[in-house]
């Protein structure tokens, strides 16, 4: 019995170490934005402070333009998950049933290359394009790492997929088109959902796209949460308000599609009704 | 309904000849089971036949029609697939409903064909399920009502019963048949399996390598072996085969056993040639002075003793329907009906006997 006790709390020590470095940033993220400047210098330093600071996430909204980058966040990663799944999607499923490996490797080696290095030719792009000063760039930009992903992922999934189903289909009288539509699509379902959502977390959270590409009017935030480090002061509450909230939204649909991504990740492991 | 007719039918995955030209022709309303090992071309020829796979040459025509370049859809035919196939994401009724959707058939109409089928298949009361709601035997009879609900000039069935157990295979047998005597529609059914083969057949058409063995009734097959593969294919347990010559007479086996031969062999045209002599187990009897071995195995089923004798360094499998006393390295005569031994051409496979 005590045998199973140990056994118990040694497995609960061991989940706590590895848990413990994301657990302890987060909640040191919200122990910062609660406190003022002077217990955020204090040492040994303040865990819980006296008294809550909440004007830090009045400062957030009402210092900066913060609902105008919120509404450019949104744009960006609304389009562009949008966009890289209208083309994903299909992309993926033609990938996985002509079995176009070599397309599949392509896009790879286009996700493998870095972000960076294809920056500075696309802002050239951008401004010959007179694009610069809108979302467009941001938004293209992106599709450059969500488009893979969604192919990945949706092919992983296509593939899965009994064929049977879709021959069923074209026998009893579907085109093609019909075939992925009421067919392919619909089995995908879990697999959409995760590729949407891992697109949304990519999108929402991206900066180096952003600082380069984004002028005032059109940062996204966390490039907005950036740029209150100021060459004076680093004011850590506010910064860490900015952060939180930009969390927050991610965190929400991450919780609430959880049940959806564990179905998507683990489709095909067993034979299933 | 629809007569179906394949004329030299070919089909190469690259450099490998699967269908090397097949000539089948199959009667309106017959109920034909295309049967071999696996590797032989079944599947491959029966989806030809429904347009999933490309013709590489001759002709297939449904009817008058001649359909080896339409696509699958164009064929009017149904397919009953090995793992069902069944929409997961559509309840029974959405699945039996599905073709006549697309046809964008009436709300009436679908629902009338749907419940008829229903109604045939015993499905009455699931219509609402989802697939994975279902056991394997329903799910088998919801593939069959999605395709009864077509009303195809075809019914295509890709080895449907080997997904389930002993004893529903033998159930749902029973019911594909007794469903094909009242609806009537043209059926080519895929097995693998020769006793399924024997019970559903109107005519079995036995593949080998790409090629068709033989074409007949299961008596025919199983009387009159036309070559040494579908002897040895079909009948279960399988027929003994014995390597040997004519001599004076009498079929002489290469360790020195006699053996009788059928009346009317023109004893003297073989003489020399090497020979096959088949003789199938269940047509073996004991009897006092015959052939004599040694037993050295009994198998048992209460219904039936399975034996195998040794009878001078030859191994002879014999099967009794009546219960006799055996034992391991008991001594037990034989003795064999020459009517029923088949003999074959040991070049060439084929059967000798008129």
């Amino acid at each position: 019995m005590t045998h199973k006790i140990l056994g118990r709390i040694g497995f609960l020590f061991a989940a706590l170490v590895f848990v413990s470095p994301v657990v302890l940033f987060f909640l040191w993220m919200l122990s910062l934005s609660l406190k003022f400047e002077i217990d955020n210098a204090a040492y040994p330093p303040v865990f819980i402070p006296e008294h809550f600071a909440w004007s830090n996430y009045v400062k957030v909204f009402a210092e900066n333009n913060f609902f105008r980058y919120f509404w450019n966040s949104l744009l960006v990663t609304g389009t562009a998950t949008l966009l890289a799944l209208v083309i994903g999607v299909p992309a993926g499923y033609g990938i996985a049933r002509l079995k176009a490996q070599k397309s599949a490797i392509v896009i790879m080696i286009a996700r493998m290359t870095p972000g960076l290095s294809f920056l500075i030719p696309m802002f050239l792009l951008f401004q010959w394009m007179n694009l610069i000063g809108t979302l467009w760039p941001q938004i293209i930009i992106h599709l450059v790492v969500t488009v893979p992903l969604v192919v990945w992922i949706m092919m992983g999934y296509f593939e899965t997929t009994p064929i049977e189903l879709e021959e069923a289909a074209s026998i009893d009288g579907a085109t093609s088109w019909q075939v992925f539509r009421m067919v392919a699509l619909p089995i995908a379902k879990p697999g959409i959902v995760v590729s949407f959502i891992l697109s949304i977390i990519f999108s929402w959270n991206n900066f180096v796209f952003g600082v380069v590409l984004a002028n005032r009017e059109t940062r996204t935030l966390p490039v907005a949460v950036y740029n209150m480090l100021s060459f004076e002061q680093v004011s850590w509450g506010p910064l860490a308000a900015a952060a939180l909230i930009v969390t927050l939204p991610v965190l929400i649909l991450t919780m609430f599609a959880q049940k959806e991504i564990v179905a998507g990740l683990t489709a095909g492991a067993v034979k299933g009704g | 309904m629809a007569s179906v007719r394949i004329v030299n039918a070919k089909k190469n995955f690259g450099a490998v000849k699967v269908i090397r030209g097949v000539d089948i022709d199959i009667a309106d309303g017959e109920f034909v089971v295309l049967v071999g090992p696996s590797g032989c071309g079944k599947s491959t020829l029966l989806r030809m036949i429904a347009g999933l796979e490309e013709v590489s040459g001759g002709e297939i025509y449904i009817g008058q029609r001649e359909v080896s370049h339409l696509r699958a859809r164009d064929r009017d035919i149904a397919m009953v697939f090995q793992n069902y196939a069944l929409y997961p994401h559509m309840t029974v009724s959405d699945n039996m409903g599905f073709a006549l959707k697309l046809k964008k058939a009436g709300e009436q109409e679908m629902n009338d064909k749907v419940a008829r089928a229903a109604s045939i298949l015993g499905l009455e009361n699931l219509l609402e399920r989802l697939p994975r709601q279902l056991s394997g035997g329903q799910r088998q009879r919801v593939a069959m009502g999605r395709a009864i609900v077509r009303d195809p000039q075809v019914f295509l069935f890709d080895e449907p019963l080997s997904n389930l157990d002993a004893k529903l295979r033998v159930q749902m047998r029973g019911e594909i048949r007794a469903l094909h005597r009242r609806i009537g529609t043209t059926t080519i059914y895929v097995t693998h399996d020769q006793v399924e083969a024997m019970t559903m057949a109107d005519k079995i058409v036995v593949l080998h390598d790409g090629l068709v063995e033989q074409i007949g009734t299961p008596l025919e097959l199983y009387d009159r072996p036309d070559n040494l593969f579908v002897a040895g294919f079909i009948g279960s347990p399988a027929m003994n085969f014995i390597d040997g010559r004519i001599e004076n007479g009498e079929f002489k086996a290469i360790g020195g056993l006699a053996l009788p031969l059928p009346e009317g062999l023109p004893a003297g045209k073989f003489a020399g040639v090497e020979l096959v002599y088949g003789i199938r187990p269940e047509h073996i009897r004991a009897k006092a002075d015959g052939i004599q071995g040694t037993v050295d195995l009994v198998e048992g089923t209460g219904s039936e003793v399975y034996a195998k004798l040794d009878c001078q360094g030859q191994a002879i499998y014999c099967l009794f329907r009546e219960r006799i006393q055996i034992e391991y390295q008991q001594s037990l005569c034989i003795g064999l009906d020459p009517s029923l031994v088949h003999i074959f051409d040991k070049a060439t496979g084929k059967r000798v006997v008129v």
